[in-house]
């Protein structure tokens, strides 16, 4: 049988790179095939969940905040310093957190989706044309954000002027200094050229890009035992080689900018330096539970509880 | 603006219609103009852009779009190849005229029940827009009554060809380019 | 499957079926086939509301909008007068600003279709009345402005350089040379069919002459730095321009020529309305098609059976320059761009060929196919525009087409036409 997987990014990615290992994985443990559709080629995000929701697709690879639109709570991953920067301890998180694997699993089956995995894809870093060493520097700044409600609430609260820019002309923009900053991980700058048109790569550890990779519900469910397995052991073994991947990404990646852009000045800001931004987080924290209501609340403390039973 | 060429009160309904489009085209161009001016305000000398510029304008987009198919219907504009066509005598070409509108309003209609169905599937989920905070389904409703409006254009232009003598591009144009219409 | 459809689609174009509907048909039977029934037809609907889903699609209403009001009113009319008074004299001279003015606001708005609407809705006009012929005139405006895609800022390029992993900026430099070397070759095109058909030229207009256009012209002449000086000042984006230039343009024509009442704005607004949804059915009904080919894996299948791995650089060249022009032929060019690339990639490293070379080629493929028939999105935008046949608009397209192509083939054995710049610019 064919299957196919569609997800965000292009083939080099760290979608990408999950995915191929996923596809390997499938085909060298049982007679599937797994076609897969990078970025765009089935349409943008949105269209290729509702493909996977219809059945047409078998998986996919959606970030939540793109999900947010349809599930609320998955925009608990824009909570500012929810997160750690450490990426071990990551690793280990989105394996075993109740929250993910106990709350997020019904919340998606709802909507007719089998979550197979969540994974870090990288911290991520503002990219400017002026340094940032506290949330003063960004007064002014327009900044690009995607139009998540959390999102702009952040840099709202860090002091920029959060900035709604389709993604196709952010580049554009940056150079013709429409917007001063923009913020992705390490990765993506790279893949995408956006350190071409900045100078300034800024770590506050405000956040790590995650995103999920689910199956259609009744596609799953159809599935034999053995053939479960299968998805349930390749999800896994793409897992553990993801997560590698991108732990050392971030620096090969950041390697290949400044060996692209030797200019580029890089920091990592200070515990001081970050006391304006996590400051600034309480009330971004706030706006989510305003926004999902009690199952939200709920969700942000499993999460928590979760994150210091794996902090070693 | 024409007056209909339906009979009695067929012919006020579908006056009323043609109105109704007219309006919604320009008003749809003018309000994306105004919308996309008023975030380069707000971003510029405001120091604040509109959140919901650009879902504003997808909205207006997809109105222009489904009432313009619908008015462009009505006025023999929608593009096509006619090079064969014009070769053809006159009682083939009344033929295929009538073979290319109903097969046209065919497919109108039945992209108008997958449209439909396409909504309700969008309801049932309940996929918001991220900045207006208002489901995805309401902005979509234009489609299926768009392609409807279409497709009956398309079966009255079939039936005009059937009753009359002429050959019609529509329900009012008769063939040929070289009458420049000014809409 | 994909010979079935695509036999279907060109019979129902050439039975002279509105455009959209061998699109749709396509489509449809694509679907049919694959999901043995109609059970997935939803898709369809939304893949054609996702192809008039991107925010960048804005500019086309907008420059529309803007040039109606220009032509309607007397701004395009002045601006024209001031190129007349200094090239009128010249043989072919308007038909060389033409292919000079599509190829400057190509460049800043990006948007070919744009480029088609605002210098060819008042240029055309001009031009027949100086007896040039109309095949020439449309396929001179809808050949001129796919050079925007080649010059920056070129979407298509952003595209490539994201799928690939090739800078952008070296992508943006290494499209001036091709693009420039096209806009040379049409105006020598259009010098000698301005010889050969006799198209009569003015009386050299003195200086005080000049000078009276240039007086009456000086309102008109802020399109020019609203856009230029608005993007590359940073106040705004290329579809934002469009927007300031519709309202640069009521401001002249309602307060201070007075040329238009508000019932012409209106009007007007319905008209842009009308053309505009009339294109974009086309560019939705295309994306439903677009989804069916790469869903079906169609140029997969199809440049496995070329063999491509075998082959050399300039064969790999080759293959990919015919497979982008016929992809464009009858699919979208970002989408095109998005689905071929990777598959390309591979046989592009291995062959040690320059990803930037690569993608100048591919971007200029691109240019090309949204010109050519059967289905190309300029064609539609001018017959929409213009409200002529589908054959007079494509009738004078062939010279351009050549002319093009032999730029493409050039770019293969003589890489430095477009990479020159770029290793200028960046001392490599
Ligand atoms: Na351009
Ligand atoms: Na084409």
């Amino acid at each position: 049988e064919t299957w196919r997987y569609a997800f965000e990014e292009s083939m080099a990615d760290v979608q990408g790179v999950y995915a191929q290992k996923f596809k390997d994985e499938i085909e060298a443990n049982s007679d599937h095939e797994v076609q897969l559709f990078p970025y765009g080629t089935l349409g943008e995000s949105a269209d290729i969940m509702e493909q996977t929701q219809d059945g047409i697709l078998q998986f996919v690879d959606q970030s939540p905040g793109f999900t947010g639109s349809l599930i609320p709570e998955a925009q608990v991953f824009f909570v500012p310093y929810l997160l750690p920067t450490d990426q071990e301890h990551l690793a280990r998180f989105y394996r075993e957190s109740e929250a993910i694997n106990g709350m997020f699993k019904p919340l998606y089956a709802d909507q007719g989706l089998e979550l197979l995995n969540m994974f870090p894809e990288g911290e991520v870093a503002m990219t400017t044309k002026e340094p940032v060493n506290t949330c003063a520097d960004l007064n002014e700044v327009k900044f690009r954000v995607m139009t998540n409600p959390l999102l702009v609430e952040s840099y709202k609260a860090f002091g920029a002027t959060p900035t709604p820019l389709p993604w196709g002309e952010v580049y554009g923009g940056l150079q013709t200094n429409i917007i001063q900053g923009q913020e992705n991980p390490t990765f993506f700058l790279y893949s995408t050229k956006i350190f071409e048109v900045t100078d300034y790569i800024t770590y506050a550890g405000h956040n790590n890009f995650t995103t999920a990779v689910m199956a259609n519900k009744d596609f799953y469910d159809g599935l034999s035992a053995d053939d479960q397995l299968v998805v349930q052991s390749a999800a896994s073994a793409a897992y553990d080689h993801t997560v590698v991947y991108q732990a050392q990404a971030a620096d090969i990646e950041l390697a290949k900018i400044m060996e692209a852009k030797p200019e580029m000045v890089v920091t990592v800001l200070t515990e001081d330096e970050r006391s304006c931004f996590k400051e600034a987080a309480v009330q971004v924290e706030a706006a989510f539970i305003e926004m999902t209501g009690d199952s939200g609340a709920k969700i942000l403390q499993q999460l928590k509880d979760d994150l210091a039973a794996t902090a070693n | 603006m024409h007056e209909s060429s339906l009979p009695g009160f067929l012919g006020v309904i579908d006056s009323a219609i043609s109105r109704t489009e007219s309006f919604l085209l320009a008003t749809g161009v003018l309000l994306m103009a105004a919308n996309t001016i008023a975030n380069v305000v707000g971003r510029f000398l405001l120091g604040n852009s509109i959140f919901f510029s650009e879902e504003l304008n997808r909205i207006l987009i997809i109105l222009i779009t489904f009432a313009g198919i619908s008015y462009a219907a009505r006025h023999g504009r929608h593009i096509r190849m006619s090079a064969i066509y014009d070769a053809l005598p006159p009682r083939m070409r009344k033929i295929l005229m009538v073979i290319i509108s109903l097969v046209t309003a065919l497919f109108m209609y039945l992209l108008c029940y997958y449209a439909v169905k396409y909504i309700g599937t969008q309801a049932s989920r309940g996929r918001i827009l991220p900045s207006l905070q208002i489901p995805v389904w309401v902005i979509l409703v234009w489609a299926p009554v768009g392609f409807f409006m279409t497709g009956t254009q398309y079966l009255l232009t079939a039936i005009k060809n059937l009753t009359s003598k002429d050959i019609y591009l529509s329900t009012y144009v008769l063939e040929g380019y070289d009458e420049e219409i000014e809409i | 499957m994909a010979a079935t459809i695509f036999s279907v689609m060109i019979v129902l174009l050439l039975l002279g079926f509105p455009m959209m509907i061998p699109l749709i048909i396509g489509a449809f039977i694509g679907f049919l086939m694959m999901f043995d029934g109609f059970g997935q037809m939803e898709t369809m609907v939304q893949q054609m509301l996702a192809g008039i889903r991107p925010a960048s699609l804005i500019a086309v209403p907008m420059f529309i909008f803007a040039a109606d009001i220009m032509t309607r009113g007397q701004s395009a009319g002045r601006l024209i007068d001031v190129v007349m008074a200094f090239v009128g004299h010249i043989r072919g001279g308007l038909a060389i600003s033409t292919a000079a003015a599509c190829t400057m606001f190509g460049a800043v708005s990006g948007s070919t279709q744009a480029t088609v609407v605002a210098i060819g809705s008042p240029l055309r006009p001009r031009m027949l009345e100086a007896g040039y012929k109309d095949s020439f005139v449309l396929a001179l405006i809808v050949n001129a402005s796919d050079i925007a895609f080649l010059i920056p800022p070129s979407i298509g390029m952003i595209i490539y350089g994201v799928v690939s992993n090739t800078s952008i900026a070296e992508l943006f430099i290494a499209g001036i040379g091709p693009g420039l070397l096209i806009l040379v070759m049409f105006s020598i095109y259009s010098y000698i069919y301005a010889i050969r058909n006799n198209v009569p030229t003015e009386p050299k207009a003195t200086w005080r002459q000049r000078a009276r256009t240039l007086r009456l012209a000086l309102w008109p002449m802020g399109f020019p730095i609203i856009i230029v000086g608005g993007i590359y000042g940073g106040i705004f984006s290329p579809t934002e321009a469009a927007a300031a230039c519709v309202l640069y343009a009521l401001i002249l024509e309602v307060v201070i020529f007075r040329s238009m009442s508000l019932d012409d704005v209106y009007q007007t607004a319905k008209s842009t309305g009308l053309i505009t949804a009339v294109v974009f059915i086309l560019v939705g009904a295309g994306a439903a098609f677009s989804w069916v080919i790469s869903f079906a894996q169609v140029p997969q299948e199809i440049l496995s059976a070329v063999g491509i791995s075998d082959m050399g650089p300039i064969g790999v060249l080759f293959v990919i320059s015919i497979a982008f022009f016929i992809g464009c032929m009858f699919v979208d060019p970002i989408v095109v761009i998005l689905i071929l690339v990777p598959i390309f990639a591979p046989v592009v490293k291995s062959v040690g060929l320059d990803p930037v070379l690569v993608g100048t080629i591919i971007t200029l493929q691109v240019a090309i196919g949204s010109a050519t028939p059967p289905f190309g999105c300029d064609i539609f935008t001018a017959m929409a525009v213009f409200k002529r046949p589908y054959i007079e608009v494509i009738r004078g397209t062939p010279p351009f087409i050549f002319m093009l192509l032999s730029v493409a083939v050039a770019l293969i054995y003589f890489p430095q036409i477009a990479l020159f710049l770029r290793d200028l610019a960046f001392s490599k």
